[in-house]
């Protein structure tokens, strides 16, 4: 047996008129419109629900469309949040219903929501937005859906019970949950509302008897037929008609009454071949190919079958189209979800990248900045270093320059010295000397430091020459301390020079005893200590002497010492020691130990 | 023994006869104040030694040499204060006393011109002085006293020279090592002034031979030799090298 589930779903729409009535009442309603062109709620309310009863009694009514898009206008023109909500719940209908676009029909329902979501005030309004989508999911077969959706709806709208119910009741019908079904089935055909209601009344039985019957209860399923067709006949209601015979064919073909099956086979296939209605026809077709079989006319069972599955074909392609159509909206909605995704990272990373572009490029400059700081003080320091050693440079050299004239004019004095004492070409040969000195002293003093053993031999030509001068006065001796490479210490020439000349011109007068001057090089851990020291009158250092009177020699080497001692950050000293009346003087000069090499 | 004196100053005559007089008995000394004179008087009378002025009126010592057709004689230039030319004297291994003339100089130069040995290839010191001297930019040459005399290099083919106590390895770009017998220091001083660079105590460097410097205290030459630089050489080193 071809059991087809043959259920008239249960618009949510309260439906309490006959068919006459219905017509009556929209042509009512077509003059009130007539009266009422004004922008108003009251025009806005009218035009709802005379879509509501046109679409009716005239399923097939396409101007509606057109009719609801004005009132949606109007609506939101005004501002009339309930009426534009019903007006979308009417697009919806429409679209689910005369068009059978039930996507459309679902965005219309969700604008609906989303108006009610604003306004709460609306909530009361919306129960069958509810029902209506309940209805959408339940012909999409999302039964589970559609059951939270209906249950709902039983639950806050009482108005809505019966609809509610008997959804409910067609959604356990086609989840095979038969007993679930009947009960609901029962409990909606107890309601008040369906009392005063035949079409209901009529369908639920229609729906009863078909579930009776696939339960295998023949004898009740023949009832509810029976009973659904007699209140048809009585109130002419066409919208259940073609549903109603097919299910009651099935039930007398269950109850093997072959000729009413064939009979309301027949009539269900004249009506819905009228409508068009391919699921009733194949149903009716299922039925009457059963019916041929029973009655063993096989050739036309045989046609009827195969008309039966071509409709079941053309019906499996429908589904699938509704399968494919499905697919591709869930498809559409995954991707324009994905590039939606995908937009908001590659923001989200634009974003990052900019932060972090940002960021490295403050981070940058910073750092350049502080790398051209550091170089750029760098530069500065090593500018003003390099300054203050030219400056220190050209003071040692001013004043090795200033050696230079107080050399030679007190060597002019020694030169005189010994011309008044001897003969005119010893005296030449004294002068030859002194010229060899002079040189020496202009090499040296070209130099900022020279080997010791250049200075002490530059010192030892002049001991020489001087004692020349006075010969018997005075002796010397150079002590070097064992161990000390003097060809490899550095110093600045000409700086004990000046301590010797003292000690010849002022340290020993005439009456004291045989002078005597001992030059002691000697190392003291990282210093060179160069010592003078003579047995002549002392005194002459700072005791004795003023200090203007002091020696411009010794001046200027103290004054070497110290910008020595700026320039190279180190603690060279002078030390001048008056040992007392007639016992000398000790110079002594500690210099940093400076190697050549 | 003849000895020749020019000079354009009759007072520097006068002193180096005076300091002459301890060994007149044994001299004949003839004296010039031009360089024509002195030209034609050497020529002529083949004089044993002869001390020669650098400035001579508008001429110079170097004019007479360059003209002088005999040079068998033992050369001591005299000068004051003539930098160029003693640098250059300095190069060929001349003689030459500083005016005003010291005794002990003079006699110490005088003695070693009596010795037949200084008069040594004299002839090609004498041109290295002359080529040294011209204006032209000609490579600098230095006479080298070796064992036997002396040795004429091109102060730019001179790689490096090393101390060996009292003498000195000159090693050359062609790779030869000679030995002078001069201490290191006496190069340093002659080749101050031509991109030489002591480096060590014991190593004198031609710059112009260094390709690279070592962090660890080491100059590459380009023949490969490593060379240590004394710690406080250092920063002077890398200094002189880059001013090249």
């Amino acid at each position: 047996m071809k059991c087809i589930l043959c259920m008239f779903a249960f618009v949510a729409i309260v439906q309490n008129s006959s068919a006459q009535q219905l017509q009556k009442e929209l042509d009512s309603l077509t003059q009130l419109l007539k009266t009422q062109n004004g922008k108003d709620t009251t025009t806005v309310d009218l035009r709802n629900l005379y879509v509501k009863q046109a679409l009716f009694a005239n399923p097939s009514d396409t101007t509606l469309l057109d009719f609801v898009k004005g009132t949606l206008r109007v609506s939101q023109q005004i501002g009339y949040d309930k009426g534009t909500m019903q007006a979308y719940e009417r697009m919806a209908l429409i679209y689910q219903y005369s068009l059978s676009n039930p996507y459309k029909a679902q965005e219309f329902y969700h604008e609906a929501l989303s108006l009610i979501e604003r306004n709460k005030s609306l909530q009361s309004f919306g129960w069958s937005i509810y029902g209506g989508i309940g209805t959408l999911y339940y012909e999409q077969e999302e039964y589970s859906k559609a059951l939270r959706y209906f249950k709902q709806v039983l639950k806050h709208d009482t108005s809505l019970e019966l609809t509610a119910t008997a959804n409910i009741a067609n959604i356990y019908g086609s989840q095979e949950q038969s007993d679930s079904a009947i009960y609901f089935y029962n409990r909606a055909l107890r309601l008040e509302q369906v009392k005063t209601n035949p079409t209901y009344k009529a369908n639920l039985y229609s729906n009863l008897s078909l579930i009776y019957g696939r339960n295998g209860q023949v004898d009740s399923a023949l009832i509810c037929a029976e009973k659904s067709i007699t209140l048809i006949e009585t109130y002419g209601i066409e919208f259940v008609r073609p549903t109603a015979y097919a299910n009651a064919s099935m039930a007398y073909l269950a109850n093997h009454d072959y000729v009413k099956a064939e009979k309301y086979a027949h009539l269900a296939l004249e009506l819905s071949d009228a409508q068009g209605n391919l699921f009733l026809q194949k149903s009716a077709w299922g039925s009457l190919a059963d019916i041929y079989a029973a009655k063993g006319d096989f050739a036309q069972a045989l046609e009827a079958h195969k008309r039966f599955s071509v409709l079941k074909d053309s019906l499996n392609g429908q589904n699938r189209r509704v399968e494919i159509n499905k697919k591709e909206l869930e498809f559409n909605f995954e991707k324009e979800r994905s590039t939606t995704k995908m937009e908001i990272e590659r923001q989200t990373t634009l974003k990052r990248a900019y932060l972090f572009g940002g960021g490295s490029l403050l981070l940058a400059s910073v750092f350049g900045f502080l790398l051209y700081k550091r170089h750029r003080d760098a530069f500065e320091q090593k500018k003003e270093a390099d300054f203050r050693a030219m400056v220190s440079e050209t003071e040692l050299k001013a004043l090795r320059a200033q050696m230079n004239p107080h050399f030679i004019f007190n060597s002019l004095n020694s030169i005189g010295d010994y011309i008044l004492k001897n003969d005119t070409y010893t005296a030449m040969e004294y002068l030859t000397k002194f010229a060899k000195l002079m040189r020496t002293v202009l090499e040296n003093s070209e130099f900022k430091e020279i080997p010791l053993d250049e200075d002490l031999k530059f010192l030892d030509l002049y001991l020489q020459v001087e004692i020349k001068r006075q010969p018997g006065k005075f002796d010397y001796a150079v002590k070097i301390e064992e161990g000390l490479d003097i060809q490899n210490i550095l110093v600045p020439p000409l700086l004990l020079q000046p301590f010797i000349e003292n000690s010849i011109w002022h340290g020993f007068t005439p009456k004291s005893t045989h002078g005597r001057i001992l030059i002691d090089i000697s190392r003291k851990e990282n210093m060179l200590v160069c010592m003078v020291d003579d047995n002549g009158s002392g005194g002459w250092a700072d005791g004795g002497m003023p200090m203007e009177k002091k020696s411009f020699g010794i001046a200027i080497t103290e004054s070497r010492l110290e910008v020595l001692n700026r320039q190279k950050n180190t603690n060279g000293k002078l030390k001048i020691i008056d040992k007392g009346q007639d016992k000398g003087t000790q110079v002594e000069i500690s210099l940093p130990l400076e190697l050549l090499y | 023994m003849i000895v020749a004196i020019v000079d354009d100053e009759q007072h520097c005559i006068d002193h180096l006869v005076h300091l002459l007089q301890p060994h007149i008995g044994i001299l004949e000394i003839v004296s010039f104040n031009t360089v024509s004179e002195a030209i034609k008087g050497i020529d002529e009378l083949h004089p044993n030694i002869v001390f020669l002025d650098v400035q001579l009126h508008d001429k110079t010592g170097f004019d007479l040499l360059a003209s002088v057709s005999y040079r068998e004689f033992n050369l001591i230039f005299t000068t004051a204060y003539e930098k160029y030319a003693i640098e250059a004297f300095r190069f060929s291994a001349i003689a030459y006393l500083l005016k005003p003339v010291d005794r002990e100089d003079f006699e110490y130069a005088f003695q070693k011109a009596m010795e037949k040995s200084e008069q040594a290839q004299l002839h090609e010191r004498i041109n290295v002085l002359l080529s040294n001297i011209s204006t032209e930019h000609n490579p600098k040459r230095i006479s080298v006293p070796h064992k036997d005399g002396y040795l004429f290099l091109v102060a730019t083919d001179i790689i490096r020279c090393q101390a060996d106590i009292n003498y000195t390895h000159i090693f050359t770009s062609d790779g030869k090592k000679h030995t002078a017998s001069k201490t290191l220091k006496h190069f340093e001083q002659l080749l101050v002034g031509h991109n030489f660079f002591r480096t060590h105590n014991s190593h004198l460097i031609n710059l112009r031979y260094v390709t690279s410097y070592h962090r660890d205290g080491y100059a590459l030459l380009d023949n490969g030799e490593r060379l240590e630089v004394s710690t406080r050489r250092r920063e002077s080193f890398i200094k002189a090298c880059s001013l090249i």
